[in-house]
């Protein structure tokens, strides 16, 4: 993938190989923009019974200059288990280069979803008529979060239980301190805070980690089909819905912000969580937290980098994610001396 | 040394180049946000060219006293204070009056581990006040950090 010239030839040679009846000829491949993390590409493939078909790729960048480092191997893995359940929409994993051989990199293929983003819908939406993207977005979070745990067998770590998984979240917050190359006051600032602001417990699920519009594929007829999970993992769901949240405001539209009682009101009914567990409060305080997922990962790019052990565009552009992250950080983690919050 | 133009001109002229001839010449969709990454980035590295050295030394100030403060509280607890002290003496044996950039920074990250063990005990010590005050030191490190951030997106993502 890291060389688009050779591409056509190396695809159309891997997919014949999988296939073993037809030969694939690709007459179009295109390096796809948007994603941040991954390389992306979109090739047109032309079978030899005449058939056409379009895919997609999602690759490593090549070492040392990805912005994240993340696992092909488990998220191919979790990709293929997801699928086998139906349990919620998404392109199916065709294929995966797991060693890098045929495709250049480790490459997973995908079906390709012929629609738009719902971020890129969303842009294109006027205010005012954003109510019922809001309540797709929800009933997909939802979904995500009614995966049952126990059909996805060992592709996912199981935390012992919500207590201890909370404390492990939290401190990775002092842990990304710790391992960083310099001291970030945010960090431990933040860990305090949430130790002493534990809200009540909810069953752990599958969080997304990512979830946010542009990870969200629109069908023709409307449907949602949910990409990226490279980040994934069994623990609490109102990560997603934190996440959600700061990352929506960070660039637009807050679907969550057009109506957040509404919001909330509609994500209880739909997963049965209570309004003690799922509230304002709770929104604010998973606002905080969730966003260490990304955070950290951002943060030792920045730390290879400064190393000298990394490089390249993403990683200095993405260095403004921190501030974004400190900056949500600071507006969750409010005093109680009477004027912070009231 | 030359001092002006200063580093903060000479990037900004570099980053008004690439936008007025490279990215007129350019239609790749990819490279063409490439250029807007640049672009930003070349934003963020002249504000703190300008101001870096400066806003190292004001915020590693108000950490140290910050801590200095914390260590003093009758109700700290003996393994805060130790950490504190601890830290504060790193600090001391470690810190540099150089301006050179290594040098500042490496002040500034020993004046941040100081300021991350007050933080935390004066947020066990239930002492709102001096919460306030951790706080209100970490939104001057904020403001710095958005400063240089500018207007920010996450470009290209659609």
């Amino acid at each position: 993938m890291h060389d688009p010239a050779v591409m056509p030839r190396r695809l159309a040679s891997f997919l014949t190989q999988h296939d073993g009846d037809r030969t694939a000829t690709v007459v179009a491949y295109d390096a796809m923009v948007g994603g941040y993390s991954r390389l992306m590409a979109r090739a047109d493939i032309q079978w030899s019974d005449g058939t056409t078909e379009t895919v997609v790729l999602r690759g490593d960048p090549p070492p040392g200059k990805a912005m994240m480092e993340t696992d092909r191997d488990s998220e191919y893995a979790l990709l293929r288990v997801l699928g086998d359940t139906s349990a919620i929409n998404m392109p199916r994993a065709r294929h995966y280069d797991g060693s890098g051989d045929h495709l250049g990199t480790k490459c997973i293929v995908l079906d390709h979803v012929a629609g738009s983003s719902l971020q890129t819908i969303l842009n294109e939406t006027p205010a005012g008529e954003r109510g019922g993207h809001a309540h797709d977005l929800i009933d997909t979070l939802a979904r995500i979060h009614s995966i049952d745990v126990d059909s996805l067998g060992d592709a996912l770590p199981r935390p012992s239980g919500w207590d201890d998984y909370l404390s492990a979240l939290i401190d990775r917050f002092r842990q990304a301190d710790r391992e960083h190359i310099e001291s970030m006051p945010f960090l431990r600032f933040v860990a305090a805070w949430l130790d002493a602001h534990r809200p009540p417990p909810l069953p752990l699920r599958v969080v997304h980690s990512d979830f946010q519009p542009a990870n969200i594929m629109v069908g023709a007829g409307g449907e949602h089909f949910v990409i990226d999970w490279e980040l994934t993992h069994i623990g609490d769901p109102r990560e997603d819905l934190g996440y959600y949240n700061v990352y929506s405001s960070a660039l637009g539209p807050n679907l969550f912000m057009d109506d957040p009682e509404g919001f909330l009101q509609r994500y209880r009914k739909r997963t049965g969580f209570s309004e003690e567990a799922v509230n304002m409060q709770t929104m604010a305080y998973f606002s905080s937290l969730a966003a260490i997922t990304v955070y950290a990962q951002v943060l030792r790019g920045a730390a290879a980098m400064a190393a000298g052990h990394n490089g390249g565009l993403m990683t200095t552009y993405t260095l403004n994610a921190l501030t974004i992250g400190h900056g949500n950080f600071m507006a969750g983690c409010l005093i109680d001396n009477g004027q912070e919050t009231a | 040394m030359l001092s002006r133009p200063t580093t903060e001109q000479i990037v900004l002229d570099c980053r008004a180049e690439l936008l007025s001839t490279i990215d007129a010449a350019v239609t790749d969709p990819a490279v063409k946000i490439a250029i807007q990454m640049m672009e930003n980035v070349l934003r963020n590295c002249a504000e703190r060219a300008a101001h870096e050295i400066a806003w190292m030394r004001e915020e590693a100030d108000a950490m140290i006293a910050f801590a200095q403060r914390v260590r003093a509280v009758s109700t700290m607890t003996d393994a805060a204070r130790a950490e504190i002290d601890t830290t504060l003496d790193a600090f001391g044996s470690g810190r540099s009056d150089s301006l050179h950039l290594d040098d500042m920074t490496a002040t500034y990250h020993l004046a941040g581990v100081c300021m991350s063990a007050a933080l935390e005990a004066a947020m066990a010590s239930g002492d709102s006040a001096l919460q306030v005050a951790g706080r209100e030191v970490l939104q001057l490190r904020l403001a710095h950090e958005q400063a240089i951030m500018g207007e920010w997106s996450f470009v290209g993502r659609g």
